[in-house]
């Protein structure tokens, strides 16, 4: 699914974000990216949606090489590219049905479908009966589902979650893993990029710790040591 | 049609949710369009003043009374073949002597002087017009040959000379003065534009953060940018007018007053409404969508 070979991010003598990488997350997989503050895991998320290129190595995701991806093809990446972040990133002014037709209505889909597509999204995530509500009338969990439900919206293969719970008390965390995992199920590849421990060692699942832009771990249903 | 479609409503989105900004950006084009506007009236009266004062200019040749028909006929002839001349205006010695009478006919010395002699002392005059007041010295120039000097006595064009110089500069001052103010207010408007585009951006750098992350083309960030200075120019462009053609209700009057030949601006608007507006037109679209492209490409980098 995804094939990192050799991938180093280097923005200066001084500042090197990552460190000769390689790995090989598979289909379906739930892969946690743990890591301290600087340790490049934001670079990690930023390589796999393009949003800069790696000074050395190849990124694929299946058969498509994204290494130098023209910036034409960027839209089309990520809207296979589910995202998701600690700080929500919804648009306040909008509704919770506006936030996430909002992702389908930039990529041109037709109303029909977006008025098919949304309630579904929202009845996933548990949200149905607040969809007229506004983004700052919702708890930070509820927020969290909703930018989750957002992600869904191209049915991508792989979502990003980028410290989905970094703003969360322990029980809305644990309900937002319990939503990644259950999307999981689906067949969706999930990375999930977090240094909450709890989070990591109830998952039980593949861990890849970074350490000053290198990859020094990787434990299959591993834990979370640094 | 679906992209349109979103297109055109995020673009009256950010016009509703921006609207100070909206309102100012079309305020400042207004104001530029009614600056260009004056000026392009201040241009069109000045044109109309030359060309009626141009008008009564014109070059009067008076021949000798012992100048024959057959030379003055040739000397017409001559005359009339320049490309420079419009019009050749020719008086006979009798018609000539007619008006002379005419116009001394409170004075009885003057008709009695005239009554001693026994023939007509004047000779045919010649009222030569050309197209440009310019022309004139080459016209004098032409008649101002050896084979010509018995024939004629005198030439009046000298008495205007200075007169015209003097309209030639103040034409080539005035529209030099309004060019530098026309690119003046571009530039102002240009810098307004762009700021007030850069800074719609920058208050939406969230949004537009979003709309790439959800997988929006670069066309579909872009484009409410683009038809919301579609509409900055249509919405600026149709105030001006209407508050061009309020003004000159009032300003017609008195120019009827100074130009008896019934010269009108609203007229001359009405004649000229596809070329005055439309060239209007396509240069402030010009402005906007070139500042609005230039914000964009510094702000929306993908």
């Amino acid at each position: 699914m995804i094939t990192i070979e050799g991938v180093s991010k280097i923005y200066s003598a001084n500042s090197v974000a990552l460190r000769d990488i390689n790995l090989h997350i598979k289909a379906g997989e739930f892969v946690s990216i743990i890591g301290q503050s600087g340790s490049g895991k934001t670079t990690f998320t930023k390589l796999l949606i393009a949003e800069e290129a790696p000074t050395k190595g190849r990124i694929k995701i299946g058969d498509w090489d994204i290494t130098n991806i023209k910036t034409n093809d960027i839209p089309f990446l990520r809207r296979q590219i589910g995202m998701i972040f600690q700080d929500y990133k919804l648009l306040p002014q909008k509704t919770v049905y506006e936030n996430v037709s909002f992702a389908l209505e930039v990529a041109g889909e037709k109303s029909h479908r977006i008025s098919q597509v949304v309630p579904q999204l929202l009845e996933i995530v548990g949200l149905s009966d607040r969809h007229n509500r506004y983004p700052q009338q919702l708890s930070g969990g509820e927020q969290q589902r909703v930018a989750i439900a957002r992600s869904l919206a191209h049915r991508p293969k792989i979502i990003v979650a980028d410290e989905p719970t970094g703003n969360l008390d322990t029980i809305n965390a644990e309900e937002i893993i319990q939503i990644l995992k259950k999307i999981n199920e689906f067949g969706t590849t999930i990375l999930l990029l977090t240094h909450n421990r709890e989070v990591v060692n109830a998952l039980r699942r593949r861990v890849i710790t970074l350490h000053d832009g290198h990859m020094t771990l990787d434990q299959e249903a591993g834990k979370y040591i640094l | 049609m679906v992209y349109i479609g979103r297109i055109l409503k995020f673009a009256l989105q950010d016009i509703a949710r921006n609207f100070g900004l909206s309102f100012m950006t079309v305020l400042i084009l207004v104001l530029m369009l009614l600056s260009v506007n004056a000026l392009w009236s201040v241009r069109v009266i000045t044109n109309e003043a030359v060309n009626l004062i141009k008008d009564q200019v014109n070059v009067s040749v008076y021949f000798s009374a012992e100048a024959g028909d057959k030379n003055v006929s040739e000397i017409n002839k001559y005359v009339s073949a320049f490309p420079e001349v419009v019009k050749v205006d020719l008086q006979s010695a009798e018609d000539v002597l007619t008006s002379f009478k005419q116009r001394h006919s409170q004075s009885k010395d003057i008709l009695g002087a005239l009554s001693e002699l026994n023939s007509n002392p004047f000779g045919p005059t010649m009222i030569i017009k050309t197209k440009e007041p310019g022309d004139y010295k080459k016209i004098i120039k032409a008649l101002s040959v050896p084979e010509y000097e018995n024939l004629i006595e005198a030439k009046s064009f000298d008495e205007h000379e200075s007169a015209i110089e003097k309209i030639q500069n103040i034409t080539s001052r005035t529209e030099k003065v309004v060019a530098g103010l026309v690119l003046l207010f571009a530039c102002i408007s240009f810098l307004i534009v762009f700021n007030t585009v850069r800074s719609a951006i920058h208050t939406q750098r969230i949004e537009i953060g979003i709309k790439r992350l959800v997988g929006a083309s670069n066309w579909f960030i872009r484009g409410p940018y683009l038809v919301e200075s579609f509409m900055f120019s249509i919405l600026s462009l149709a105030a001006s007018i209407g508050l061009l053609y309020f003004a000159l209700r009032f300003i017609d009057p008195y120019l009827s007053v100074v130009f008896p030949s019934g010269f009108s601006l609203t007229n001359y608007y009405n004649s000229n409404i596809l070329y005055v507006f439309g060239v209007q037109f396509v240069c402030v679209l010009a402005l906007t969508i070139l500042s609005s492209g230039l914000a964009m490409r510094r702000q929306l980098r993908i």
